[in-house]
């Protein structure tokens, strides 16, 4: 197993997810390989956060939940992005936009 | 957001699904992982195992994934909850005694609250009642109080000239024999203009209400209400357009007004209408010589939006003043003042210093409640605190433990509450049928759901401020010391020795209070009332116009009555009466020889006209001269029997035999009549009004010759009153023989309240016992709750005493001796609450004045008694305790440990 293996940064798994599911809906399982693999290998998201995490989002309207089959003709849950998600999505990019470039400047200091 | 609210109770409502769903996509995703790793080749058992470790506990996601939600905090409440009522359930003495003690003084407080409730304070049954007022004059002379008469002239002129109400109308009672319908019955009804009904806003629930055409045309039409409709007419939906008599005249039913229209009200009193019908002021009635003399009609009304009282009243005086000038010569020094007030005041108002002292004792018992609660709770936190200080050393984040402490206080004070708004629904259910029959509006007697909530607030707040305290105290505990320990603590027996001492001194106030009210009720009780309420027999009757519509009928009957009456075996002698002592109106007269300081015109008394051998009836004194007797008749002397109180009044020192007075004011055209006897003041208990002591007797034989010039032929003087009679036999024969006696003279008459004169006069005390009872209800309830007050601490300290009761016991001390020596501290804490209550019941004792009779607010009797009976009742309490720690078995009590 790779060693650089790492938690996500604190905070932004939902926006992770978000991004993730801007592209095309997809089950739990798709959107940890996803991250993964864009990550290539970096972030690693455990089902335990992510399921509550896309129970949260489910909840307050930025995705949508439902059961549809696989292509490997399993039943699985697939999410996707509601209008209020896509809203969400900018506005927390905007924000840890900034951030990383205060960050940065900091950094640069 | 109402998504996420939603989606939560469906999760609590159906908790297997929620988890079935976490359960299944956690599967799936353990599927695809599997696949995945498979698909990347490895082989399944090793892509199984990889994706198990991947996942980590599927307890643990399940367990993330369920408290995402916002019911997951509900759930576990919930489940905290189910802990508390299995703890408390453990300890069954400590639950059931809060409990009951707090529903014992919720369910009281509530239950007499809302009875007072129901009959006094109920807001008025009509629309915009804030807008409703009385209209009345304050005339110069006059003792009236709030709302004032006006005369039938000014009904019209108020009606007329005011700009400031939407509508104003004028009412008088007036009672009728009612016929045509069963039994022939004496009923009171209101005479109203038509305009009261559009004030008081209120529609009829069958037909329709009289016209003010109607009312000028003096047409017989009636309206009836609700409960005459349903007893005489069963409810009958097609009685509009049937005929009554009323006075042996017919009138036909136009209207039943629904179930909650009472007008007028007199909240407090007995007078309620059956019947209404039209005013019909006659043209003697709107004459300024007739009707304008005789303030005996009362207005009400409603203010145009935004007309504020101040402003109605300047308006009616300006109509005041032009009435005043328009005044005959014999009313010129009369001045009068219109006054306007709010109905809901008026209605109200003899009941306000009742009202104030139930707030004050219905205060003072939740408190007491609450004390004990609180006191229960902390000797709960007291007994707990080892256990607590344990699970604070094993790691018990403090939050939780307060959680716990806050959540038994609420479980325990909100049963609390549910189980005495229960009771006290029960006890109104049953209490309903004990209540005085006198006693207005029982039928809006319903739980009062103020009360009952703010008594539940209280006994929450109680709860959560004493789940509070002790949890508090228990975080900072010194996990060593109080394991070591575990004894109780000083600061704590100090606070609940405070609560004890607190609760006896407020439940000494009331029953000092109450035992004051006993004492004012036994005086009245016992008051001299000026006559011999014994063996006296009583009925009313009012003869109708249609039949005795002359003096010479009117005469005829009344000496029937007298003559056949006193035939009857056992009767020693029969007297009428027109009011029995002494309801007489007030009456203006000119003393010879009096010069009254409050100006001419103003000198007043009540009168009361007599037949036959009233005085002799009701056994009142005679002081001097003679009682009436026959010759004095409309040939005879005019004379008069003054009050002792009279005599002294009008004619200080002096021997009122052979002085004269006069009806009417110095301006009035009436003859001397001439004082031929002094009797006692007879009175019923209009116990505090001394000026109701001044009184005369006219005989109704002369009645017409007193009247002077303002006589008229058409005038029927005796044709109603009451009869009252003196025998020997049992009040059961004479009432019957009565009836008898009187049913064979006028078969058609109906007599109402027959009855003796005693219950009468029991009567007359009805409201003075109802404050009486209901004060001293309070009384008990604060009385037992602070016995359990003591009690329980007593008993506390006894048991966290064991241990050195048992120590003492095995080094020789005697049983007795321990048994003193808990009876000592019961005894202490009750001097030392007895000591405070007295103060207080000083204190307090001037709030009481208004409402006792003959006592005075210190009475000795009282103060001495109440301490005397709370210290008893405190030794009592602590007797218990006292004997079960006399029986400590040492053995056992020290191997415990």
């Amino acid at each position: 197993m790779e060693t650089d293996h790492r938690e996500l940064v604190q905070g932004t798994l939902e926006m992770l997810v978000l991004k993730t599911l801007a592209l095309e809906p997809m089950h739990g399982y798709g959107i940890a390989l996803r991250i993964e693999q864009i990550s290539n290998g970096v972030f690693r998201v455990n089902p335990g956060s992510l399921l509550p995490a896309l129970n949260r989002m489910e909840r307050s309207g930025r995705v949508r939940g439902e059961w549809r089959s696989t292509e490997n003709n399993r039943r699985a849950r697939y999410y996707a992005l509601t209008a209020a998600g896509r809203k969400a999505l900018e506005q927390e990019r905007r924000q840890w936009d900034r951030q990383i470039a205060a960050i940065h400047q900091i950094l640069e200091a | 957001m109402l998504r996420s609210l939603m989606a939560g109770i469906r999760a609590l409502l159906r908790p297997t699904e929620r988890n079935a769903q976490i359960e299944e996509e956690l599967q799936s995703f353990y599927d695809a992982s599997v696949d995945d790793k498979i698909r990347s080749g490895m082989s399944p058992e090793r892509a199984q195992r990889a994706a198990r470790i991947e996942i980590g506990s599927s307890e643990m996601v399940r367990h993330k994934a369920w408290s995402a939600g916002w019911e997951s905090k509900i759930d576990s409440l919930l489940r905290e909850l189910r802990l508390t009522v299995r703890r408390l359930r453990k300890s069954p003495g400590f639950a059931i005694t809060a409990v009951l003690m707090l529903a014992f003084g919720i369910g009281a407080t509530t239950a007499i609250f809302s009875i007072v409730n129901g009959v006094l304070l109920q807001p008025l049954p009509f629309p915009d009642a804030d807008r409703l007022v009385t209209l009345g004059d304050l005339v110069s002379g006059f003792g009236w109080t709030s709302p004032g008469f006006v005369t039938a002239p000014e009904v019209m002129a108020y009606s007329r000239d005011t700009r400031s109400f939407q509508s104003l109308g004028g009412y008088a009672y007036v009672s009728y024999e009612l016929a045509g319908v069963g039994q022939p019955t004496q009923i009171h009804a209101g005479r109203m203009t038509p305009s009261v009904f559009s004030t008081m806003g209120v529609a009829p629930l069958l037909g329709r209400v009289f016209t003010s055409q109607e009312d000028r045309q003096k047409a017989h039409v009636a309206v009836l209400s609700y409960a005459i409709w349903k007893s005489r007419f069963s409810g009958n939906p097609k009685v509009i357009g049937t005929t009554i008599d009323l006075d042996r005249e017919p009138y036909t039913v136009i209207g039943v007004m629904p179930k909650n229209f009472e007008f007028p009200i007199w909240k407090g009193r007995q007078l309620f209408c059956e019947l209404w019908v039209p005013t019909s002021f006659s043209a003697q009635d709107l004459s300024p010589e007739g009707g304008g003399e005789n303030w005996s009609l009362m207005m009400v009304g409603r203010l145009k939006p935004g007309v504020t009282v101040e402003q109605a009243q300047d308006d009616a005086r300006h109509v005041a003043a032009q009435t005043m000038r328009a005044f005959p010569l014999d009313l010129s020094n009369i001045r009068i003042q219109s006054v306007v007030f709010p109905l809901h005041a008026v209605t109200v108002v003899t009941a306000r210093p009742l009202l104030r002292l139930l707030f004050f004792a219905v205060a003072v018992v939740m408190l007491i409640a609450c004390a004990n609660l609180a006191g229960l709770l902390l000797v709960r936190a007291i007994r707990r605190q080892r256990e607590t200080a344990v699970r604070r050393a094993l790691g018990a984040p403090a939050s939780v433990l307060l959680v716990q402490t806050m959540l038994e206080s609420l479980v325990i004070s909100v049963s609390g509450g549910i189980l005495g708004i229960g009771l006290a629904s029960v006890a109104l259910a049953v209490g309903r049928s004990f209540l005085p029959e006198d006693l207005p509006l029982t039928s809006q007697i319903t739980l009062n759901w103020t009360v009952a909530g703010f008594a539940l607030l209280l006994a929450l707040l109680t709860g959560a401020l004493c789940g509070l305290a002790p949890g508090f105290a228990a975080l900072r505990i010194n996990v060593n010391a109080s394991l070591k320990e575990g004894g109780w603590s000083g600061a704590h027996a100090r606070f609940r020795s405070a609560l004890v001492v607190a609760e006896i001194a407020i439940a000494l106030i009331l029953l000092c209070a109450s035992g004051l009210l006993l004492r004012s009720y036994m005086n009245v009780s016992d008051v001299d009332h000026g006559f011999q309420p014994g063996h006296v027999t009583t009925a009313a009757y009012a003869l109708p116009q249609q039949e005795y519509p002359t003096q010479a009928r009117v005469d005829a009957f009344n000496s029937q009555v007298l003559l056949r009456l006193g035939q009857l075996p056992g009767v020693q002698s029969v007297g009428l009466t027109d009011g029995l002592p002494i309801s007489g109106s007030g009456a203006l007269f000119v003393a010879d020889g009096y010069i009254d300081p409050r100006g001419p015109g103003k000198t007043i008394a009540l009168s009361s006209d007599v037949i036959g051998d009233f005085f002799k009836t009701m056994s009142i004194p005679l002081i001097r001269g003679r009682y009436f007797t026959d010759s004095d008749n409309a040939n005879g002397q005019l004379v008069v029997i003054v009050s002792h109180q009279f005599a002294e009044h009008y004619w200080p020192n002096q021997n009122p035999i052979g002085r004269r007075l006069r009806e009417g004011t110095p301006k009035s055209a009436t003859p001397w009549l001439t004082v031929v006897g002094e009797v006692a003041a007879a009175k019923l208990n209009r116990s505090n009004e001394d000026g109701d002591s001044e009184q005369f007797y006219l005989p109704v034989a002369q009645n017409e010759k007193d009247a002077g010039a303002y006589a008229t032929p058409a005038d029927l003087n005796g044709n109603s009153g009451h009869i009252v009679m003196r025998s020997a036999l049992p009040p059961e024969q004479t009432e019957d023989a009565l009836r008898a006696v009187v049913n064979s003279i006028d078969p058609q008459l109906p007599l109402t309240q027959v009855q003796t004169m005693e219950e009468i006069v029991a009567q007359s005390t009805a409201p003075r016992r109802f404050n009486t009872v209901i004060i001293a209800s309070f009384a008990l309830v604060a009385v037992l709750l602070a016995m359990l007050g003591i009690y329980s601490v007593i008993a506390f300290s006894v048991a966290a005493r064991v241990h050195e009761m048992a120590i003492r016991i095995a080094l020789g001390s005697q049983r007795g001796d321990i048994q003193r020596l808990v009876l000592i501290s019961g005894a202490k804490l009750a001097a030392v609450g007895a000591v405070i209550g007295m103060a207080g019941a000083v204190a307090t004792a001037r709030l009481m004045r208004s409402f006792l009779f003959h006592v005075n607010p210190l009475d000795p009797v009282v103060l001495v008694l109440a301490p005397i009976a709370v210290f008893a009742l405190a030794l009592l309490a602590s007797t218990m305790p006292a004997r079960r720690a006399a029986a400590v078995n040492p053995m056992e009590a020290l191997r415990g440990e």
